[in-house]
């Protein structure tokens, strides 16, 4: 079973093995091919590539295409800024001091729409067949207040009648933008509104539901699937997002998942989240996103139906790579992840390692420390390129892999200092930590030590 | 209208959002001679208390707290002017979202409770660079907290550097340093150095209150 069979069984709501995995690499894929977040988001060869390194690393079951809510935005008028390492970000409404409702739709030429196409079309031709693409578009709530301002918060208690009519024009936007990505065969559909966490039941139903309902039977119609993510404290929305009928939902780190579960089995819709994202993900250390991935399956309880495991939210841009490698490994090989935890835990009683004579070598020593390369599609590539690099050198040059699954390479790990797995080492020096060299540039560098 | 009256009529109108009924009370305090002081806390502060709670049970919601924080500073503009000018506070608060984050609408609440609960505030707005609240400080002479907020976490790294601005021009302990934001955590606050965390306005109030001694 590939990760896109895994995700539409998920998806069907069909029992499986495991729960699905999707590390939410937005800005964060172009930290792997040393991109910012501008560059990323709006070059179409750059994005591509990024989204390329982040199913070769991670491993996912299915990926996000981008995790831009203010693509629709920036089109329909809204000033945006760029930042280095964050997404663009709306500063200025066009309709903040006029009462009129917008009557301009959007068209596939559109600002970066272009991209997005091309890098769907591209990313379906290229592992299309083995991940589940994900194409993420604004949901009509924060359409509407990047449209307005803060002030549309104020007039859904003021003026419900500009409300709906705001919301029947954004919610048409969001149609326009789910028949964007049918037309491209994109697996799964995700409105994102990340700020109906910020209004009551009561709102919810009085101004969401009935655009959902249409947004999520849309996208049934046309036999893809659907997905509502949500960002803060939703815990009080789960049930009536579980009402509007979308095929799964995901959820942030302040809500209790395991809680969240109850709600969305009664209704049969698949729950995904919610590995924190700053203090595990961004600032955590590898051991500690095993951990905490496994700890969250663990308080799930049975996982085999309708579970999704993923970050959060949008995974900071910092977010290093190690960790998420770490998560992926959880979720995908739990039982060897548990144990590796379990090894960590048990490493200070490890066993005694002699490090080779680094300075006295006979010849150029390799060393690959890995998590565990059955398992972890990093560690596959690093070991991969050591080996090929064996080939190219044949006996001129010595090549060896440690697994952290085993006391006694856990031992030489830690003696090592290596603080990132994967990681590879020339004459015991730290080459490369978590991304994966090409051949020729691993050639290079042992040459040079020749 | 008896004195208990009218700070009934303007908490409500804060807590309900009524623009024009607190428009109405605040009139009613200054023509009754009511003490403006004692009308704002009792009254609008009074209100704006019970929203905090109410936000933080989950009964109220980002739209009702905008709508009473904007209904809150309604009333504020009808008393502020008859204020003696020697009134006490219990601090004064610098605030301002980080430099390269442009959310500002906790902030904003944060503030509004702020004022509420009797503290003087100084609001640098959002995308606010370290310098800046060091020229503030030295403008003003004596500040008791820097308040920061972000949203996001790439931003909110931005926390540490006004922190090191601060230290780097021999201010840091001066003042006292409250955090907070959606991304941003006590353990985080602790690892930067900021003297206290607030979870959300209503929390943000107490360690305001905390950090100057007032509780």
């Amino acid at each position: 079973m590939n990760g896109k069979e895994a995700i539409t069984r998920i998806l069907r709501h069909e029992t499986v093995s495991r729960p699905g995995w999707i590390p939410f690499a937005g800005i964060h894929a172009g930290k792997l091919k040393g991109y910012n977040a501008t560059e990323v988001y709006s070059d179409e060869d750059k994005l591509f590539e990024s989204l390329m390194e982040v199913n070769k690393v991670y491993n996912p079951d299915g990926q996000v295409l981008l995790f831009d809510l203010q693509l629709e935005a920036e089109i329909l008028g809204c000033e945006i800024v760029w930042t280095k390492n964050n997404p663009p970000c709306v500063t200025g409404s066009p309709l903040e001091e006029t009462d009129e409702i917008p009557t301009r739709m959007i068209s596939k030429s559109d600002g970066r729409l272009p991209m997005v196409i091309n890098a769907a079309r591209r990313m379906k031709k290229a592992v299309g067949d083995k991940t589940a693409l994900y194409g993420l578009l604004c949901g009509p709530f924060t359409l509407a207040t990047h449209l307005r301002g803060t002030k549309f918060f104020r007039q859904l208690r003021k003026d419900p009648d500009y409300v709906r009519k705001l919301l029947a024009y954004t919610t048409e936007i969001a149609l326009q933008m789910c028949q964007l990505y049918l037309d491209e065969g994109v697996d799964v559909i995700v409105p994102v509104d990340p700020v109906v966490s910020q209004i009551s039941m009561d709102h919810f139903e009085t101004y969401l539901s009935e655009p959902y309902k249409r947004i999520f039977e849309r996208i049934r119609v046309h036999n893809a699937f659907s997905s509502f993510f949500v960002c803060g404290n939703a815990t009080h929305i789960i049930e009536l997002m579980c009402k509007s009928g979308p095929d799964s939902i995901s959820i942030d780190e302040n809500v209790n998942m395991a809680e969240a579960k109850k709600i969305t089995d009664r209704y049969n819709v698949v729950i995904g989240g919610n590995i924190p994202l700053t203090t595990i993900m961004l600032f955590g250390t590898q051991m500690d996103n095993m951990k905490a991935t496994i700890d969250l399956i663990d308080r799930l309880g049975d996982c085999t139906k309708n579970v999704i495991i993923a970050p959060g939210c949008d995974m900071p841009y910092d977010t290093p790579i190690e960790n998420t490698i770490a998560a992926s490994h959880a979720v995908l090989q739990t039982e060897k992840a548990r144990e590796m935890v379990a090894n960590y835990e048990l490493s200070d009683i490890g066993v005694e390692v002699e490090l080779p004579d680094y300075e006295r070598l006979k010849k150029p020593l390799v060393e690959a420390f890995l998590l565990d390369p059955l398992a972890c599609a990093a560690c596959t590539y690093m070991l991969a390129v050591a080996m090929d690099a064996q080939k190219h050198f044949g006996d001129k040059i010595e090549v060896v892999e440690y697994r952290y699954n085993n006391l006694t390479d856990i031992s030489r790990t830690k003696k090592m200092a290596v603080k990132q797995l994967p990681s590879l080492y020339i004459n015991g020096k730290l080459q490369y930590s978590s991304l994966i060299p090409n051949l020729d540039d691993l050639i290079r560098e042992v040459e040079e030590v020749m | 209208m008896s004195k208990e009256a009218i700070f009934k009529k303007l908490s409500e109108a804060v807590f309900e959002g009524e623009d024009d009924l607190v428009l109405e009370a605040a009139e009613a305090a200054i023509t009754e001679g009511v003490d403006p002081t004692e009308a704002i806390i009792e009254g609008l502060a009074a209100g704006m208390s019970k929203v905090g709670e109410y936000y933080e049970k989950q009964k109220y919601f980002l739209p009702e707290v905008i709508i009473s924080a904007e209904t809150f500073k309604k009333g504020i503009s009808v008393l502020e002017p008859h204020l003696s000018k020697d009134m006490d506070t219990l601090g004064t608060v610098l605030m301002g979202t980080v430099q390269g984050d442009v959310h500002d609408i906790g902030k904003n609440i944060v503030i509004i409770m702020l004022s509420a609960s009797g503290f003087t505030v100084i609001d640098l707005g959002k995308d606010v660079k370290p310098q800046v609240f060091v020229d503030k400080i030295k403008e003003v002479g004596k500040i008791d907290i820097v308040g920061m907020s972000a949203l996001m976490t790439t931003s909110m790294i931005g926390m540490r550097e006004v922190i090191e601005t601060l230290k780097q021009e021999g201010l840091r302990d001066k003042v006292k340093i409250m955090v907070g934001g959606a991304p941003v955590s006590p353990r985080y606050a602790e690892e930067i150095g900021a003297d206290g965390y607030a979870n959300d306005a209503v929390d943000g109030v107490r360690v305001a209150k905390k950090l100057v001694g007032a509780q």
